[in-house]
């Protein structure tokens, strides 16, 4: 499969996309964040129908509404976009502001099916650079902010007490998730957007009691995740998100029988 | 070394209460310093005035220190740690470091994290995920972690409620450890008068803009202490203090 070039990208821009996912889905996880980055993929989809809308690059629309959003989260504070009513208005706002943009615009059966499930065979090299950098960018971003974000995340009092800006730093995750979903979305859609952000930072916590260790497992299964997808895709024609999400859904399932039978091996009797 | 905290006048008020009410009192350097009374009467808020992260109205705090900035370990009351958190307790520690824009520690910063540990007494702990440890060694693993940034000054709100007899004990036998033989200012807030009385040098009273400080005897053997933590809600007055006479006596103000 490898003697095309459109599996080659796709295979590139997939490993790229899951690497970045598997990173930032452990602090996305970690902040119970999965459902704003849920809202930020129906969020993209509207800015991204707007774009087609206006005649701009889809992906230029894909960043200015979710890092708009991000802002605007960030300003009125995450508590209140955890709440589900607020997340609700939210997704269905942005929903069909996107569905009022396709229908304005002249582009509405082929762009609605690639923006909504994704499209690995369009992805040409001008993508898959524009790819490399973005995600470059988050991973770099989030190594230079680690420690910081680390703290906020797993012990936000302390994190608080110790004087660090934890508005900042809440602010700056949700510039960096948008972005990630941003560039994500191309690959897996916006409707599964948040099935590679959070499934496999989910299952790698049933396995690793470290957070490196989560984030490697995190990487290693959302990479192994994409890989499979788009091989099974190629020989089956059967969709990409399909079998990723159904091998982060497998690696799930196993993590939990796998913590099921640790709690059962460590105290005798043990029974949940 | 640091020689003394000087708390001077401090007023704090949210959305126009009255919280803190000009209060002041000096802390001796190395002094276990107690901080008691009813629920709302500020203690947390002066912590954190001291701490620098809430901001007085008026008043000030001030540090003298020989030869350096005054560095302030915090330990926070109410921090819920999920059983399933995936963070080892030597990680958790290393999260007090200050922090650098590379992700991972340098050797002398293990060397920190390990030194923060073998003063707190919970080395051995060090490789275990803090959501499988008991309530006792939490509260260990978050004095190290207050620890690794070599303070001067160690606040503790609380960090002995909810803690079993046993286990109360032997965190304050930790803490007057870590005064004592490292010279560590310890300022800590609790309702249990039994810790106060065994292991404060000297205790603040404070109560609906009340304030007096004196030994622990004087403090905790007055009525007001009394009323306040051993009487019925019918049967408190309605304000309750503690005023030092003008001849240097600690008396009881019931109103």
């Amino acid at each position: 499969m490898f003697q095309y070039d459109f599996m080659q990208h796709a295979f590139i821009a997939g490993t790229l996309v899951a690497l970045m996912c598997g990173v930032i889905g452990v602090f996305v996880i970690a902040r119970s964040l999965s459902f704003i980055a849920h809202t930020f993929s129906h969020i993209g989809f509207a800015g991204a129908s707007f774009a087609v809308y206006v005649g701009m690059d889809p992906l230029g629309g894909l960043l200015l509404f979710t890092l708009l959003s991000a802002l605007g989260i960030g300003q009125l504070g995450v508590k209140m976009f955890r709440r589900d009513a607020s997340v609700s208005v939210v997704l269905s706002l942005f929903l069909g502001l996107g569905i009022l943009f396709l229908s304005l615009s002249d582009k509405q059966a082929n762009f609605t099916e690639t923006i909504l499930f994704g499209s690995v065979v369009g992805i040409d090299m001008q993508d898959v650079w524009q790819i490399v950098g973005l995600t470059a960018a988050v991973i770099l971003i989030l190594a230079a902010g680690y420690r910081w974000l680390k703290f906020d995340s797993f012990d936000q009092i302390g994190a608080e007490a110790a004087g660090l800006p934890i508005r900042w730093i809440s602010i700056g995750f949700l510039l960096l998730m948008a972005l990630a979903v941003s560039v994500t979305v191309q690959i897996v859609g916006a409707l599964l957007v948040f099935a590679l952000m959070t499934v496999p930072a989910a299952a790698a916590r049933c396995f690793s009691q470290s957070i490196f260790g989560m984030i490697v497992i995190s990487s290693i299964l959302a990479v192994l995740g994409v890989w499979f997808g788009l091989s099974m895709s190629f020989y089956t024609n059967a969709p990409v998100s399909f079998f990723i999400t159904s091998f982060e859904a497998a690696a799930y399932f196993i993590g939990i029988a796998y913590r099921y039978w640790l709690a059962r091996r460590r105290v005798p009797g043990y029974q949940r | 070394m640091l020689r003394h905290i000087r708390v001077n006048d401090l007023q704090v008020s949210f959305n126009g209460e009255e919280i803190l009410n000009h209060v002041s009192f000096d802390v001796a350097g190395g002094e276990m310093f107690a901080i008691i009374g009813p629920n709302g009467a500020g203690k947390s808020t002066l912590l954190k005035v001291i701490l620098g992260l809430i901001k007085p109205l008026g008043g000030k705090v001030s540090f003298e220190n020989d030869n350096r900035k005054t560095v302030i370990g915090y330990v926070p009351q109410s921090r819920t740690i999920d059983e399933e958190t995936p963070i080892l307790a030597k990680d958790f520690v290393s999260l007090g470091l200050p922090a650098r824009a590379v992700p991972w520690l340098s050797a002398r910063e293990r060397v920190t994290v390990q030194k923060a540990m073998m003063m707190t007494e919970c080395l051995h702990l060090a490789d275990k995920p803090i959501g499988k440890l008991s309530g006792g060694e939490r509260q260990r693993i978050f004095i190290a972690q207050a620890m690794v940034r070599q303070p001067d000054v160690l606040l503790l709100d609380e960090s002995t409620a909810n803690l079993d007899p046993n286990a109360q004990e032997q965190m304050m036998q930790l803490v007057q450890r870590l005064c004592r033989k490292h010279g560590i200012t310890v300022i800590f807030i609790s309702h249990d008068l039994h810790v106060v009385k065994e292991y404060a040098d000297r205790v603040l009273f404070m109560s609906r803009g009340h304030y007096e400080i004196g030994n622990s005897d004087e403090v905790l053997n007055g009525k007001a202490t009394e009323w306040l933590y051993h009487a019925t809600d019918e049967e408190k007055p309605k304000t309750i203090g503690l005023f030092r006479e003008p001849a240097g006596q600690l008396t009881d103000h019931l109103f």
